[in-house]
């Protein structure tokens, strides 16, 4: 994985970016916004983080500068303010998560991968997460390269949790996904669904969490 | 502020007192002035008249005066002398003299008392007769050819009359004075009254203010003499409103300029740990690692207490609505990692619920109440956060069913920097007096129970009031 630190607070820079190469990423560091969109058009980043606080023109006009060329780039925001004005401007500007400091580092490299994660697999015809390996348009699914039967059903409903792996997906949103079944009046099925899948896709090493009055989190075992 | 009260001792007299004393002073010395000067004005007319009176008596004894060449004679009957001297009230005397000295009636020892007088003049004097004071009228009358002929005609009376009219007059000069000197006092008592009532009413205002009201007092109800009183007043509260600014703005700095290094720290802990590393370092990154994540909590938790100060001053922060249900579901993926990880279930029982508030502190809020649940309910607990409405309003409660609370605990967990007992991990022991500061500022009353089935520990935030969504649908009951 290939990423873009831009943040003009060397001790953290340099922390944040040593984490992400024992981990085998490689990192690129800037200390100001200036010089960004230039770099994504020369290599080819997976991921940007991206500091709110910036000497110069500051991390949101960083942004509009790189959407206006077209990136699609996922963005990961860092802010030392935590005014919701800044998520709401960051998310506006073309932000597709943002952190507040002080972050977890965990936190901070799950967020990215989802993230990378999630461009990919948008991108992408089979959709892989850890051992799991789901051919969308075959409606083909292996767990470590062996081919596991699932219903028509199962498939639309695997299909939209790994496209938003690591994110709460409500019950409602599932259930409207599934011909035939309404909101509320699905809850057992829906249940019964899930605990059927997650028999099938858990040996490939993921995990698929029920969060208790919110809905189903599809996730790698192991967050990295 | 009860038990601020100054002790009567050593304290200004009253404005009141002051006043009066201020009246009473002048009064106590005008009364007698103005019922003496009364006095003296009506006594004379009354005294003028009874002696006219005397003289009556002396006029007409004189026509009785009879002159044959020389002589003159004074042919009184006995009726008529008795008539002249018809008095209800006082005594009357009379003696005629004539030129020589010679009584010619009434009583010799009256006429010792006359005086040599020119023809035709009156005198009037004071003096005792047979031991009884009297009141002496003098006449000369002419009594024969020659000018130099004159007798003297003498009337006395006691002065009961006179004494009568004195003490009637001075009864009326005393009660004149005080007619007006009583009214006077009352008036000036309620003047002082009506007077000082716009500033009780401002007194009052001030006094059932909360402490963060440091808005300037309305000098427009004031009357004109206070105003300087009051507009310093004002002054103050305008300094005290920029000095607690100031101080909120220090604390929100602080926080703020405290964020990136101690990411740096966090960031480190975490890697260092994750890092191929000597046994015996690990229970001292452990440490670290703790120490900095609580150190992270506390920043933020000054920032959130400094905002909550602020919107404290500034109502229009906490007016808009917000529903919990939202804010809880937002912040599922933030506290969903650190539950897994302590091998909780978190789960969550969400119906929308409505408040006017401030988001951000709310979700502070709410953030360490399940804080405080994953960190004090233990490993393998089950805890639920529910928001709905009831009768009264928004109810907002984090369930656990960890090992709860004792009562010794209970008393003092909302004081801060104050922890239970079995308090470990990375609380700052701010976290449910933030709760509580948020929890008033929102006017929502922040209480402990037992969680379901009487196991663990409730806390709930009851929001008073039904707040509409923005969409102006009825919020269902939950």
């Amino acid at each position: 994985m290939h990423v873009l630190i831009v943040e003009d607070d060397l001790p953290l820079s340099e922390a944040i970016a040593t984490a992400m190469r024992e981990r085998g990423w490689r990192v690129d560091v800037s200390e100001r916004g200036e010089p960004v969109p230039g770099s994504l058009l020369k290599d080819d980043y997976d991921v940007l983080v991206l500091d709110i606080g910036l000497p110069g023109i500051d991390g949101l006009e960083t942004l509009r500068r790189v959407r206006e060329q077209g990136s699609m780039l996922p963005v990961l925001m860092l802010t030392a303010r935590d005014a919701v004005a800044d998520r709401v401007r960051g998310l506006e500007c073309g932000a597709d998560d943002y952190l507040v400091k002080p972050f977890a580092l965990s936190e901070l490299l799950a967020r990215l991968s989802a993230q990378v994660r999630r461009h990919d697999l948008r991108r992408s015809e089979v959709l892989i997460l850890s051992a799991l390996r789901f051919d969308a348009a075959a409606r083909r699914a292996q767990v470590a390269g062996q081919p596991v039967h699932l219903s028509a059903r199962e498939c639309i409903v695997l299909q939209y949790l790994m496209l938003k792996t690591g994110c709460i997906v409500a019950r409602d949103q599932l259930a409207a996904l599934v011909p035939g079944w309404n909101a509320g009046r699905s809850d057992n099925a829906l249940e019964l669904l899930i605990s059927r899948l997650r028999a099938k896709i858990e040996p490939a090493g993921v995990r698929l969490r029920t969060i208790r009055g919110l809905g189903y989190l599809l996730e790698p075992d192991s967050p990295a | 502020m009860s038990g601020a009260q100054p002790a009567d001792t050593g304290r200004a007299p009253s404005l009141r007192r002051v006043l009066l004393v201020w009246l009473l002073l002048p009064m106590a010395l005008l009364v007698p002035f103005t019922a003496a000067l009364i006095y003296a004005l009506a006594l004379r007319p009354a005294l003028d008249g009874l002696d006219r009176a005397l003289t009556d008596t002396a006029v007409a004894l004189a026509q009785i005066v009879e002159v044959h060449g020389d002589r003159a004679t004074l042919p009184l009957s006995a009726q008529t002398a008795r008539a002249l001297q018809a008095d209800p009230v006082d005594q009357v005397f009379f003696a005629v003299g004539d030129a020589q000295g010679q009584l010619l009636g009434g009583l010799p020892a009256l006429l010792q008392l006359g005086t040599v007088l020119p023809r035709g003049h009156w005198r009037f004097f004071e003096a005792t007769l047979a031991g009884q004071p009297v009141r002496v009228a003098v006449h000369a009358v002419g009594c024969g050819l020659a000018t130099t002929q004159v007798c003297t005609i003498l009337v006395a009376e006691t002065l009961g009359k006179r004494q009568a009219a004195q003490q009637a007059v001075l009864l009326a000069a005393v009660a004149g004075a005080l007619l007006l000197a009583l009214p006077t006092l009352a008036l000036a008592w309620l003047a002082v009254s009506r007077g000082m009532a716009p500033l009780r009413r401002a007194a009052t205002d001030v006094g059932s203010r909360a402490p963060h009201q440091l808005a300037p007092i309305d000098t427009r109800a004031i009357p004109g003499e206070v105003v300087p009183f009051v507009q310093a007043l004002n002054t103050l509260f305008g300094r005290l409103r920029d000095a607690a600014t100031a101080q909120q703005a220090f604390i929100a700095d602080a926080a703020h300029q405290l964020r990136t290094p101690l990411a740096v720290l966090r960031v480190e802990a975490e890697q260092a740990l994750a890092t191929p590393h000597p046994s015996a370092l690990r229970p001292v990154l452990m440490r670290l690692h703790a120490a900095a994540e609580r150190g992270a909590r506390l920043a933020q938790q000054l920032l959130v207490l400094a905002r909550a100060e602020s919107s404290a001053t500034d109502p229009a922060c906490l007016a808009k609505p917000v529903d919990l249900a939202q804010l809880a579901r937002d912040s599922a993926p933030h506290w969903l990692p650190p539950s897994l990880r302590a091998g909780q279930d978190l789960g969550f029982d969400l119906a929308p619920a409505w408040v006017m508030g401030d988001a951000l502190l709310l979700s502070e809020l709410l953030g360490n109440l399940i804080h405080n649940a994953i960190e004090h309910a233990g490993r393998g607990a089950r805890i639920t956060v529910r928001t709905g409405v009831l009768d009264s309003g928004a109810l907002l409660s984090v369930v656990d069913d960890g090992p709860g609370l004792t009562d010794a605990e209970h008393a003092v967990v909302w004081q801060r920097f104050r922890r239970g007992q079995a308090a470990r991990g990375t609380g700052s022991g701010l976290g449910l007096a933030i709760v509580q500061d948020i929890a008033r500022l929102h006017g929502a009353h922040a209480a402990l129970g037992s969680g379901d089935g009487g196991r663990g520990l409730r806390v709930s935030v009851t929001f008073p009031g039904l707040v509409h969504s923005p969409g102006g649908a009825p919020v269902a009951i939950g």
